[in-house]
C-alpha cells in the first residue's frame, strides 16, 4: 500500500544559540506556550493537513523527546501503518554513522520512507512556530507539476541578507537560490519546508551520498545540485504566523506574541487548527484571593497568589504571595517564592527563584536582555540575576549573577 | 506501584443517586457530571482504582449513558485501553419481552453473572460514583485479605445533613451508616435518623468475586434487589462484615445543594491539595490551549480549567474548560460548566451553569448561597 505524502521531521539539531535551554533536550523538545513543546507545532500541523506517517530524526539528546512522543497518540498519530516514528541513527553492516547533515539524515533512512512508497516527500524542521495547510502546498506542487517545492516568506529587503533566498521568475519558478548573500536578488526567505517528488529526492540523496566533499546539507547540496540540472522548482508562497524560535531572544518573543493574538497573528484559540501535546494531568489552576493575573496565559497546574503581569505560566508553577511576574516566560513545576521580583526573562523547568531573589531586567530598566534560568537552577534569597545572563547553575543566596 | 499479587477488579455504578440529582442529570448521569473544573465525577473513582494497580474495570450502565460513552471512549485516558481486562460497558440486559430495566445492584449484577464467573481476579471492588475521593486501594485490599472478611465496607465519618434526613425510601432513596465495634460491622442503618457525625457507608465495598457471585445468584432467585439493604443488612450475622474507615478527603455530592458546597469547598487549597494530592486523577483530553487573562481581567480566589477567555471580574468561582467572560461582566459565587459564555456587562452570583450555556450581555442572574441557581445545558439568559 502506498501513501502519497510522508513527512520527514528533522529534530536533530542541538539548537545551541538557545544555550542552557538546551543543554539536556533537543531543540524540538523545548516548552513554548504554556502547554507545548515546539514539535507540536510540525506534528499538529502534519496531522491537521491529513499526513499520517511522520519520521522523526534525532540525534542530539533525544531523551525528553523521545519519551514525549511516545507511540503518539497526543498528536492521533499511533496508526497501525504509519503514525509516527522516532529515527535515531542507527549500526549498519558497514558504514554506521551519525547524522552528518540534514540531507544525510534523510539518506541513512531511505529503506524506512521506501516501506510507505509514498510519491511525495515533505522535510519539516523542528524548530518552527508556524500553523501551516501542507495539503495546500502539496496541491500548488501538483498543479505546478513540480518536482520541488519549497515554502518561502517574504521577508523585509533590509533583512533578506540573513535568510537563505530564492530568486523565482512570475510563475513561482525558481531560477536561483542565494545562502545569506550581500546582494540580495530576491526576499524570498526559505522555510526550510520542503516537497520532493520521492523518486527526485531518492536520486540527489544517492548521488549526493557519492560525493566526499559534500556536507550532504539540504541548503548547501541538494538544492544547488536540483538547480544545476534544471529541475522543477518552485516557491509556495506562506503568509502566515511563522517564526524561527532558535535564538533566546527570538523564543521569548514568539511567547509574548501568544499574549497578543489580536496583533500577534499566532492564534493559539483556533478550533479549526487545534495544536495538540501531551497532557500534563494536573487539575486546574487556581488565581487565590489576594493575587492580580492580567494579560497572561495561565495552565493546568498553577497555583497563584502573587502578581502575574504580561506572563506566560506553564503547568504547575507556583507564584507565592508577594512575588512579582513580568514579562516572564515561566516553565513547568518551577516556583517563585515570597517577595521575588522575575521579569523579562525565560525561567526553564523545575527551577526555584527564592525569596526576594530578582532575576532579569527591570520593567524601568534600560535594557532589553532576556535573563535565562536553566532547569532545576536555585537562585538564593536575595540574590540578583543581570538583564542578559544565562544562568547554569545554583545562584547563592545574596549573590549578583551579571 | 504496587508490589502485592492480590488482584482485584472494579464494578462501577455510574446511575445510583440520580435521582437525587435532577437538575443536573437531564442529559447525563451521576458519573458523568461535571466536577472541579476539569473532570467528570466517575474521573475520581476511576483513577482511584487505576492508580491502585486495578486494571479491569466494569461500568455497569443503567440510563442516560451517551455522555458517559462519550466521555470514557475506549478507557485511553485512564490507562484502560488493554488487551486483557480494560475498560467494559455494560448496558442493561432487557428482559427479552419488555422493555423493563433492572431496579438497582443485584438485579444489575445478576444481569452479568456470566462475565463475572469468567473474570480471573480473585477480588472485586464494588463502587458508586457520587462520592468523591482519591483512594489508594492497595492497603485496603490488603487489609480485607489479611482480615479474612467475606465483605470489606468502606465509610468515612461525615455529618448527616438535613437533607439526608428526608430521603423517600419509597423512590429508593437510601444511604447507609455503620455501627462498627472494632473492624467488625455490627449494624448497618438505612436512612438513620440520628443527626451528626455519622458513619457513612461510602457504597465501596470489597468481595471476593466467588463470594459476590453466589450472593448475587441466591439473593436474586429470593428477589432482592438492593445489595446493602436485603442482602448485607440481611446476612449481617451469618457474613464477616467489616468496616475500613477511609480518613483522607472525601466529597459527597447528594444533591444539588451539595454538589455546590462540595465543589465551592475545593476553593480552599488545603482541601484541594487534599483531594488530588500526588495520585493523578484522569479525565478526558481536550487539548484546549492555555487560558488567557487579558488586561481588563480581575480575578480572585477561582479555579479554572484550561481554555478560557477572562475579561472580565471573577471571584470565588470554578470555571471549566472553554469558559468566556466578556468585559466588565461580573461573576461571584459562580460555577460555570463547559463552554458556558458570559457576555460583556453581565452580572451573576450564585449560579450554576450546566455546559454551553449562554448568558447574554446586561443579563442579571443571582441565586443564593443555600439554594443556587441553575441554568440547564445549552440555555440562553
Amino acid at each position: 500500500m502506498e501513501k502519497e505524502m510522508i513527512a520527514m521531521l528533522l529534530a536533530g539539531g542541538q539548537g545551541s544559540r538557545l544555550y542552557a535551554l538546551t543543554d539536556k533536550l533537543a531543540k524540538p523538545a523545548v516548552p513554548f506556550g504554556g502547554k507545548y513543546r515546539i514539535i507540536d507545532f510540525p506534528l499538529s500541523n502534519c496531522v491537521n493537513s491529513g499526513i499520517d506517517t511522520v519520521g522523526i530524526l534525532t540525534q542530539y539528546q533525544p531523551l525528553v523527546l523521545n519519551e514525549y512522543i511516545g507511540n503518539g497518540q497526543p498528536w492521533d498519530l499511533d496508526r497501525l501503518y504509519g503514525g509516527v516514528h522516532v529515527l535515531p541513527p542507527y549500526q549498519k553492516a558497514s558504514g554506521s554513522d551519525w547524522y552528518k547533515g540534514t540531507a544525510n539524515a534523510i539518506c541513512q533512512n531511505i529503506s524506512f520512507i521506501d516501506r510507505y512508497n509514498p510519491k511525495y516527500v515533505i522535510i519539516l524542521s523542528g524548530d518552527q512556530i508556524c500553523k501551516q495547510d501542507y495539503s495546500e502546498m502539496l496541491a500548488f506542487h501538483k498543479a505546478k507539476h513540480a518536482e520541488f517545492s519549497v515554502a518561502v516568506m517574504e521577508v523585509p529587503w533590509e533583512e533578506a541578507s540573513r535568510f537563505g533566498l530564492m530568486v523565482a521568475d512570475e510563475n513561482d519558478k525558481i531560477t536561483e537560490f542565494q545562502e545569506k548573500p550581500k546582494n540580495p536578488k530576491s526576499n524570498l526567505a526559505s522555510m526550510g519546508i520542503y516537497i520532493f517528488n520521492w523518486d527526485i529526492l531518492k536520486k540527489y540523496l544517492l548521488e549526493d551520498e557519492e560525493d566526499p566533499n559534500s556536507e550532504n546539507d539540504f541548503g548547501n547540496n541538494i538544492i544547488p545540485n536540483l538547480l544545476r540540472d534544471n529541475r522543477d522548482m518552485y516557491a509556495y508562497h506562506f503568509s502566515g504566523y511563522w517564526k524561527d524560535v532558535g535564538t533566546i531572544s527570538s523564543l521569548w518573543e514568539a511567547n509574548m506574541e501568544v499574549l497578543d493574538p489580536e496583533n500577534s497573528g499566532i492564534d493559539l484559540f483556533d478550533e479549526n487548527w487545534k495544536i495538540y501535546s501531551r497532557n500534563s494531568g494536573y487539575p486546574g489552576h487556581h488565581i487565590a484571593a489576594g493575587a492580580s493575573v492580567i494579560d497572561s496565559m495561565i495552565t493546568d497546574g498553577c497555583n497563584v497568589y502573587g502578581t502575574v503581569n504580561h506572563s506566560i505560566l506553564f503547568g504547575g508553577v507556583t507564584v507565592e504571595s508577594g512575588a512579582y511576574v513580568e514579562d516572564a516566560v515561566i516553565m513547568n513545576n518551577t516556583v517563585i517564592k515570597s517577595g521575588a521580583k522575575v521579569c523579562h526573562c525565560i525561567v526553564a523547568e523545575g527551577a526555584v527563584i527564592e525569596s526576594n531573589a530578582v532575576v532579569g531586567a527591570m520593567p524601568d530598566g534600560q535594557t532589553d536582555g532576556v535573563a535565562t534560568i536553566a532547569s532545576g537552577v536555585t537562585v538564593g534569597a536575595g540574590a540578583t540575576v543581570g538583564p542578559n545572563a544565562m544562568v547554569r547553575e545554583d545562584v547563592k543566596e545574596g549573590q549578583n549573577h551579571e | 506501584m504496587s508490589n502485592s499479587n492480590i488482584s482485584a477488579m472494579g464494578l462501577i455504578f455510574p446511575n445510583s443517586y440520580d435521582k437525587m440529582v435532577p437538575e443536573l442529570v437531564l442529559q447525563r448521569l451521576m458519573a458523568s457530571i461535571p466536577f472541579a473544573s476539569r473532570y467528570r465525577l466517575i474521573d475520581f473513582i476511576l483513577s482511584s482504582m487505576v492508580n491502585s494497580g486495578i486494571d479491569n474495570i466494569t461500568i455497569l450502565v443503567k440510563k442516560n449513558y451517551h455522555s458517559l460513552m462519550d466521555h470514557l471512549g475506549s478507557g485511553r485516558e485512564w490507562d484502560l485501553t488493554r488487551k486483557n481486562g480494560g475498560l467494559t460497558i455494560m448496558p442493561p440486559f432487557a428482559d427479552r419481552e419488555s422493555t423493563h430495566v433492572y431496579a438497582d445492584r443485584v438485579e444489575a449484577l445478576a444481569g452479568i453473572l456470566p462475565f463475572l464467573r469468567e473474570q480471573k481476579e480473585e477480588y472485586a471492588i464494588i463502587s458508586d460514583c457520587n462520592m468523591i475521593a482519591n483512594i489508594d486501594f492497595k492497603p485496603i485490599l490488603a487489609k480485607h485479605v489479611e482480615s479474612g472478611a467475606d465483605v470489606t465496607m468502606m465509610y468515612s465519618s461525615k455529618l448527616i445533613s438535613d437533607y439526608d434526613l428526608q430521603r423517600e425510601p419509597e423512590r429508593g432513596e437510601f444511604y447507609y451508616t455503620l455501627e462498627v465495634d472494632g473492624d467488625k460491622v455490627e449494624d448497618i442503618k438505612v436512612n438513620s435518623k440520628a443527626p451528626g457525625i455519622n458513619q457513612v457507608s461510602m457504597n465501596m465495598y470489597i468481595i471476593k468475586r466467588t463470594k459476590l457471585i453466589s450472593l448475587i445468584e441466591e439473593g436474586y432467585v429470593r428477589g432482592k434487589v438492593y445489595f446493602e439493604r436485603d442482602i448485607l443488612l440481611d446476612k449481617l450475622d451469618e457474613l464477616d462484615i467489616r468496616g475500613y474507615e477511609y480518613t483522607g478527603y472525601t466529597a459527597l455530592i447528594s444533591n444539588v445543594k451539595t454538589y455546590f458546597s462540595e465543589s465551592m469547598a475545593l476553593l480552599d487549597e488545603k482541601n484541594a491539595k487534599a483531594l488530588f494530592g500526588d495520585n493523578n486523577i484522569y479525565t478526558k483530553i481536550r487539548d484546549d490551549n492555555p487560558t488567557r487573562y487579558t488586561k481588563d481581567s480581575k480575578v480572585s480566589n477561582v479555579t479554572a480549567a484550561d481554555g478560557c477567555v477572562i475579561e472580565g471580574h471573577v471571584e470565588n468561582s470554578i470555571l471549566f474548560r472553554g469558559v468566556k467572560i466578556g468585559k466588565g461582566a461580573v461573576v461571584k459565587n459562580c460555577i460555570l460548566m463547559q463552554d458556558t459564555v458570559v457576555e460583556a456587562g453581565a452580572n451573576m452570583e450564585y449560579v450554576i451553569a450546566d455546559k454551553d450555556v449562554l448568558v447574554t450581555s446586561g443579563a442579571n442572574v443571582h441565586g443564593s448561597d443555600i439554594f443556587p441557581m441553575l441554568i440547564p445545558k445549552r440555555k440562553t439568559v
